[in-house]
C-alpha cells in the first residue's frame, strides 16, 4: 500500500475512462465460459482461417471462450518477456522456432514432457521439437513449419524460353537466371541480407553457421565451403538489382517483385498470394520450384522456418491451453492450416496433406531437407543484430570475402559463446 | 540579469516557513518514486547475476563488481565508448554551429522571410523522431533512394546502388546529419529568442567603433547571449549522449559495431541479450561519464545560484 | 532590430549570400518532411521505383485509407491523446509549484533541488525499464494506461520545471507585491498576476512533453502486455512491418496523420513557443 500515492494522484488527474478501459478485460468472469487469451503473430494465420476456428473450437469446447490477439514483430522479444514475467500473463503464445530456445532455458513455461506422446511427438519436425526443448524436456510444441522456395514469372519464363521444371543444379539455376536478366527484367531479385538463403547454401556446401565442439561454439563462415557459398551467392545476387544493403522487408520484397519485370525471387510459398494482391495481374502467371542443390539428386538445403506454440508457467489456465494446443496442433486443423497458408504441418506424418498445392508441393521437396539455426539460447541474440547480414552487405559491396567472414564468424563465436 | 532584482524580492520572503517545501513536495516525491527508486533497483541489478531467468523467478544472486569487471576488460566496450564521445563531440559542434548561424541569419532577415524560416524549423522539430527516422533510412535506400538517384544524374555513376549503410562511416554519418537536423530547429529557435534580447544600440556603436562582424559577435552578441549558449550546450549533450531511437531504427547499431554508442549498447545488452545486469551496468558507466563531461556545466549552476536567493 | 538597415545602392545584392542561406535552411528543413508526406501520397508502384520522382505522378489516398482502416486506430489515438495529455497536465501542475518555489522563495535545500532536478535530465530511462518494469508488476500496475502516464510525466518533469523556473523568475516580483498590497493573498496575486504571463512558457514545455510523450515507444510496449485496446500510437505504427516487410506508403501515411496534431499546435503557438523558450534560458 505504500505506494499507492503516486499512483492516486495519477489517477487523480485522468479521466476515469482510462481506468476502467484498463479494467475491462479481466477473463475470468464466474458461470460463462472461461476467456482464453491467445497470442499468435502477424500473417501467422489468415483472418477467414481464425474465423473458422475459432468457430470450430469454440463448438467442440463450448466452456472455453477463445480470444486470439494478433501481435505485431517489432519490439515482440521483449513483449513474450514481459508476459512471462508479468502475473496475468496470456495462455498461449506463438513464438518464433529460432527464438523459443531462450525462453525454454528461463524456467517461464510450463513444461510439456509428459504430453508429448499424446499429441504425437515422435513424428514432429525436427526444425521445430529440438527448439522448443531444453534439456531433455518440451516446453515449446511444434506449430507449423514454412521454407523457402523459388517464385518464378512463369510468362518470363516462357518468353526466355526457360523450362523451369529443368532446373535441378545450382549451375542449371545460374545459367538460367543469367538468360533471363536482360531488356528490362531481373533474372532474379535477391537483396542483400537474406541470410536464410545464404545458410542453405551453406548447409550445401557442407559448412554450417556455427558448430558446437567442447562444449563451445564457434562461428562457421570463414570455413571453405562457407565461402564458396558467399561466392555463389554473390554471382545470384548480381543477376538483379536486388539492395544490396537491405533484407527481404526493406522494401516488402512482394511490393517489389508484384511492380517490376521480376522472373524470380526466394520467398516462402506463401509470398506468391502476398504478389498477386498486389498486381492481380499476376495471378495464375507465378509458379514455384524448390532451391536447387549441388547435384541434381540433392534438393537444396533450407533453413526451417516456423513457430512453436509455448504455455508461460503464470498462465491462469494451464488445462485449457492445453486443450487449445492440442486441437490446433492436431491432424484435422494442422491440414487445414497448411492448405490455407500453404505451411507445411507440424508432422511428418502430414505431408501428403499438401501435395495438391504447387507451392507446397516445392516447399515439400526442400522441407525433407530442412536445417534449423544452431541449437543454442543464444541464437536469439545473434539475430537480434545479425552479423551474417553486415558480413553479406560487406562481401556484395567488394570488402575481402575472407577477411569479412573471419571478422563475421568471430563475432558469432563471441555471442554465442557469451550466454551465462 | 533579472538577479539584483530577485535579490530584492528574497530579503522580503521569510527563509524557513512550510511553503516552498509544500510546493515542491509533489516533485520531490515523484522524482523519488518514479526516478529513484528504480534508478536504485537498476543499480542493484547491475550488482547482480540478473538475466531473464532471474527476471521470471525473482531470486537475483549478488556478484559484487563482476558485471563492472567483465565491462572494464571488454575491448568493444572501450571502443564503445570512445565512439560516443566521437559522436557526441561531432554532433554538438555541428548542432552549436550550425544553430548560430541559422540564428544569425534569421535575425537579419525580413519579416516574411523570418516567418518562413521560423516555420520551417518548428516543422521540423514537429516531425515524431521515428517517422523523421524512417524518412532518411527511405532517403539513403541503395536501390530506391532519392539521394542516390540525384548522385547518379549529376554524373556520380559510383553512387549508382551505393550501399550507404553498408559503410560504419557513411552510416555514422547519415546518422549524425539526422541527429543535427532535428536537433538544430531547438538550439537555433532559443538562440534566436535570445538574439533578439540584444539592444540594437549596442552593435550601432559597436560599429561606429569600426568594429567588424566577427568582432561584434565576439566581444558583444556572444557575452549577452552566453547563458543560454551555455544551456543549449549542456542540453544537446547530454541529449546526443542518449541518442538512442534513431540509431536503433535506422541501424540496430550496425554495421558491425560502427554505429554503437553506450545506450545502444546498453539496451542491445539488456533487451536482446537478455543481460540486464551487464546492460544495468552500461548505463551507471554512460552516467559517470555524461556528469563528468557535464561536472564544469554543474560547477558553474551550482554558483549560479547561490548568487540569488 | 539592427538598425543599420538603410537603403543603400547595392544592398540587394549585399544581401543575396542572407537568402541564399535562408532558401538553403528552408529546404534542408522541409525537404524530408516533404518526402514524408509526398511518399505517403505516392501510389505503392512509385514508392519502390528504381527513378524516384520528385513529385508524385500521381496521388492516391490509399495509404492513408489503409492506416485509418487498421485496427483499433482511434481506440489507440485516444489512448495516447489521454496518455499524453495526463502526462503533460500533471508535470506543468507539479513543475508550476516547484518552480514557482525555487525562482521566487528562500529555503534551505533550494540550491540541491535545483542541481537534482538538472541531473534528472540525464536520467538513462531506457535501462531503467526493466526496474520499472519489476515495480509495476509488484503494485499491479502492468496494463494500465495510468503507469504510463507516470513514466511519461517523470521523464518530462525536469525540463518542464527549469524552463519553468526561468520563466517565472523573469516575470517582476513587484507586480505580485503590488496585487498583495492591494488586498490579494500571495496565492492570488500570483495567480491573477503573474500566471497570465507565464501562457507561453506554459506552453514551451507542454509541447516539449507533448511531442517526448507522443513519440515514447519502449515502455508503450513492455508495460502494456495483455490489454490490446489500451496500445498507444507509437505501437500501432510498428504495426505496419508485416512477416513480408515494412509498408512503406502506410507507415508514411501514419507517420503523417501522426505528426499533425503536434505541427499545428506547433505551427499556432510558435511565437509564444520560442519565446517561452527563451525565458527558460535565461536563468539556465
Amino acid at each position: 500500500m505504500k505506494h499507492r500515492p503516486p499512483a492516486l494522484l495519477g489517477a487523480l488527474l485522468l479521466s476515469t475512462g482510462l481506468v476502467a478501459c484498463s479494467s475491462s478485460g479481466d477473463g475470468s468472469n464466474a458461470g460463462g465460459p472461461t476467456v482464453l487469451d491467445v497470442w499468435l503473430m502477424r500473417d501467422s494465420v489468415s483472418e477467414a482461417f481464425q474465423r473458422e476456428f475459432e468457430a470450430g473450437f469454440e463448438k467442440a469446447h463450448p466452456e472455453i471462450d477463445v480470444r486470439i490477439q494478433i501481435q505485431e514483430w517489432e519490439g515482440i522479444g521483449e513483449k513474450v518477456t514481459a508476459a512471462l514475467a508479468g502475473n496475468d500473463a496470456p495462455d498461449v503464445i506463438e513464438v518464433g522456432n529460432t527464438q523459443v530456445a531462450q525462453y525454454a532455458r528461463s524456467g517461464g513455461l510450463t513444461d510439456f514432457t509428459d504430453k508429448v506422446d499424446d499429441l504425437g511427438g515422435q513424428f514432429w519436425l525436427d526444425g521445430l521439437a529440438e527448439p522448443g526443448a531444453w534439456e531433455g524436456r518440451q516446453y515449446g510444441i511444434p506449430y507449423y513449419a514454412a521454407n523457402r522456395v523459388v517464385i518464378y514469372r512463369t510468362d518470363l519464363f516462357r518468353e526466355a524460353g526457360i523450362d523451369a521444371a529443368a532446373i535441378k543444379t545450382r549451375d542449371q539455376w545460374l545459367a538460367a537466371t543469367e538468360k533471363l536478366d536482360k531488356d528490362g527484367v531481373q533474372g532474379i531479385y535477391l537483396p542483400g541480407q537474406n541470410w536464410f538463403a545464404l545458410a542453405g547454401f551453406v548447409w550445401d556446401e557442407g559448412g554450417d553457421l556455427a558448430v558446437h565442439e567442447d562444449g563451445r561454439w564457434k562461428g562457421g563462415l570463414d570455413s571453405p565451403e562457407a565461402v564458396r557459398a558467399m561466392e555463389f551467392y554473390q554471382r545470384l545476387q548480381a543477376l538483379g538489382k536486388g539492395p544490396k544493403d537491405s533484407d527481404e522487408s526493406r522494401p516488402l520484397q512482394a511490393d517489389v517483385v508484384a511492380q517490376g519485370r521480376i522472373a524470380q525471387v526466394i520467398a516462402t510459398p506463401g509470398g506468391a498470394n502476398v504478389i498477386a494482391q498486389k498486381n492481380p495481374d499476376l495471378k495464375g502467371k507465378l509458379g514455384f520450384f524448390p532451391i536447387p542443390g549441388k547435384t541434381a539428386d540433392r534438393p537444396g538445403a533450407v533453413f526451417t522456418g516456423g513457430s512453436d506454440l509455448v504455455v508461460p508457467a503464470v498462465a491462469r489456465h494451464q488445462e485449457e491451453a492445453y486443450t487449445f494446443i492440442e486441437e490446433l496442433t492436431g491432424d484435422a486443423w494442422q491440414t487445414k492450416l497448411a492448405l490455407a497458408m500453404s505451411y507445411v504441418p507440424n508432422k511428418t506424418t502430414l505431408a501428403n496433406a499438401v501435395a495438391s498445392d504447387p507451392g507446397a508441393a516445392a516447399m515439400a521437396v526442400g522441407a525433407a531437407h530442412g536445417r534449423a539455426t544452431p541449437h543454442t539460447p543464444q541464437w536469439a541474440a545473434v539475430e537480434a543484430k545479425n552479423p551474417i547480414k553486415d558480413y553479406m552487405t560487406a562481401v556484395l559491396t567488394g570488402r575481402d570475402p575472407k577477411a569479412e567472414a573471419a571478422k563475421a564468424s568471430r563475432s558469432l563465436t563471441t555471442t554465442l559463446n557469451s550466454g551465462s | 540579469m533579472t538577479s539584483p532584482v530577485l535579490r530584492r524580492a528574497g530579503r522580503t520572503r521569510r527563509p524557513l516557513a512550510p511553503g516552498p517545501y509544500l510546493l515542491i513536495a509533489p516533485a520531490v516525491l515523484g522524482m523519488l518514486y518514479l526516478l529513484l527508486y528504480p534508478f536504485g533497483r537498476a543499480l542493484l541489478i547491475s550488482f547482480q547475476d540478473f538475466g531473464l531467468r532471474e527476471l521470471i523467478r525473482g531470486d537475483a544472486e549478488f556478484v559484487g563488481l563482476r558485471n563492472y569487471r567483465t565491462l572494464l576488460s571488454d575491448p568493444v566496450f572501450w571502443d564503445v565508448v570512445r565512439r560516443t564521445f566521437l559522436f557526441m563531440a561531432v554532433n554538438v559542434a555541428a548542432i552549436m554551429v550550425l544553430s548560430t548561424l541559422v540564428a544569425l541569419m534569421t535575425e537579419r532577415l525580413g519579416r516574411i522571410g523570418r516567418a518562413v524560416v521560423l516555420s520551417s524549423l518548428v516543422l521540423v522539430w514537429a516531425v515524431p523522431v521515428v517517422a523523421a527516422t524512417t524518412v532518411f533510412q527511405w532517403l539513403f535506400h541503395s536501390e530506391f533512394g532519392i539521394v542516390n538517384e540525384t548522385l547518379t544524374d549529376l554524373g556520380l555513376r559510383s553512387f549508382e546502388g551505393y550501399a550507404w549503410f553498408a559503410d560504419g562511416r557513411a552510416a555514422f554519418t547519415i546518422l549524425v546529419v539526422l541527429v543535427v537536423w532535428q536537433s538544430v530547429p531547438f538550439a537555433a529557435l532559443t538562440l534566436y529568442s535570445a538574439l533578439t534580447t540584444v539592444p540594437g544600440e549596442l552593435y550601432e556603436s559597436a560599429r561606429l567603433d569600426g568594429a567588424g562582424g566577427l568582432r561584434i559577435f565576439r566581444s558583444v552578441t556572444f557575452p549577452l547571449v552566453r547563458p543560454i549558449f551555455m544551456l543549449v550546450l549542456s542540453l544537446e549533450v547530454i541529449w546526443t549522449f542518449k541518442a538512442f531511437v534513431q540509431i536503433w531504427v535506422m541501424t540496430r547499431g550496425g554495421p558491425g559495431d560502427a554505429t554503437t554508442i553506450l545506450p545502444v549498447y546498453a539496451v542491445q545488452t539488456a533487451l536482446a541479450h537478455q543481460r540486464y545486469d551487464l546492460g544495468s551496468a552500461a548505463s551507471m558507466i554512460t552516467l559517470l561519464l555524461m556528469s563528468g563531461v557535464l561536472a564544469l556545466s554543474f560547477r558553474r549552476l551550482f554558483r549560479q545560484e547561490g548568487e540569488h536567493p | 532590430m539592427t538598425t543599420t538597415r538603410r537603403a543603400a545602392p547595392g544592398r540587394a545584392l549585399r544581401r543575396t549570400p542572407l537568402y541564399a542561406a535562408a532558401v538553403l535552411t528552408v529546404t534542408l528543413c522541409l525537404f524530408p518532411v516533404y518526402w514524408m508526406v509526398a511518399t505517403a501520397f505516392k501510389p505503392s508502384r512509385d514508392i519502390q521505383s528504381y527513378e524516384p520522382g520528385l513529385i508524385p505522378a500521381e496521388w492516391t489516398l490509399d495509404h492513408f485509407r489503409t492506416a485509418v482502416q487498421a485496427d483499433g486506430f482511434a481506440l489507440f489515438w485516444r489512448n495516447s491523446v489521454l496518455v499524453t495529455l495526463g502526462a503533460v497536465l500533471l508535470a506543468l501542475v507539479v513543475a508550476l509549484g516547484a518552480a514557482y518555489a525555487v525562482a521566487r522563495l528562500r529555503w534551505r535545500g533550494r540550491r540541491p533541488f535545483v542541481l537534482a532536478v538538472f541531473i534528472a535530465q540525464m536520467a538513462p530511462w531506457e535501462s531503467l525499464v526493466i526496474p520499472v518494469y519489476i515495480i509495476s508488476r509488484d503494485t499491479n500496475m502492468l496494463d494500465r494506461l495510468p503507469t504510463l502516464t507516470l513514466v511519461y510525466f517523470m521523464i518530462t518533469l525536469p525540463f518542464t520545471v527549469v524552463v519553468l523556473r526561468g520563466f517565472i523568475a523573469g516575470i517582476p516580483p513587484e507586480l505580485e507585491e503590488a496585487a498583495q498590497v492591494d488586498g490579494c493573498t500571495r496565492v492570488g496575486a500570483f495567480r491573477r498576476i503573474a500566471f497570465p504571463l507565464l501562457a507561453p512558457g506554459l506552453m514551451a514545455t507542454s509541447l516539449f512533453g507533448f511531442i517526448t510523450a507522443w513519440n515514447e515507444f519502449t515502455y508503450a510496449n513492455f508495460l502494456i502486455i495483455k490489454q490490446q485496446d489500451s496500445r498507444t500510437l507509437p505501437v500501432w505504427l510498428s504495426s505496419f512491418q508485416t512477416t513480408f516487410g515494412t509498408d512503406w506508403g502506410a507507415t508514411m501515411a501514419a507517420s503523417t496523420l501522426f505528426a499533425l496534431p503536434a505541427l499545428i499546435v506547433f505551427l499556432a503557438l510558435q511565437r509564444h513557443v520560442t519565446s517561452g523558450l527563451t525565458a527558460g534560458g535565461v536563468k539556465g
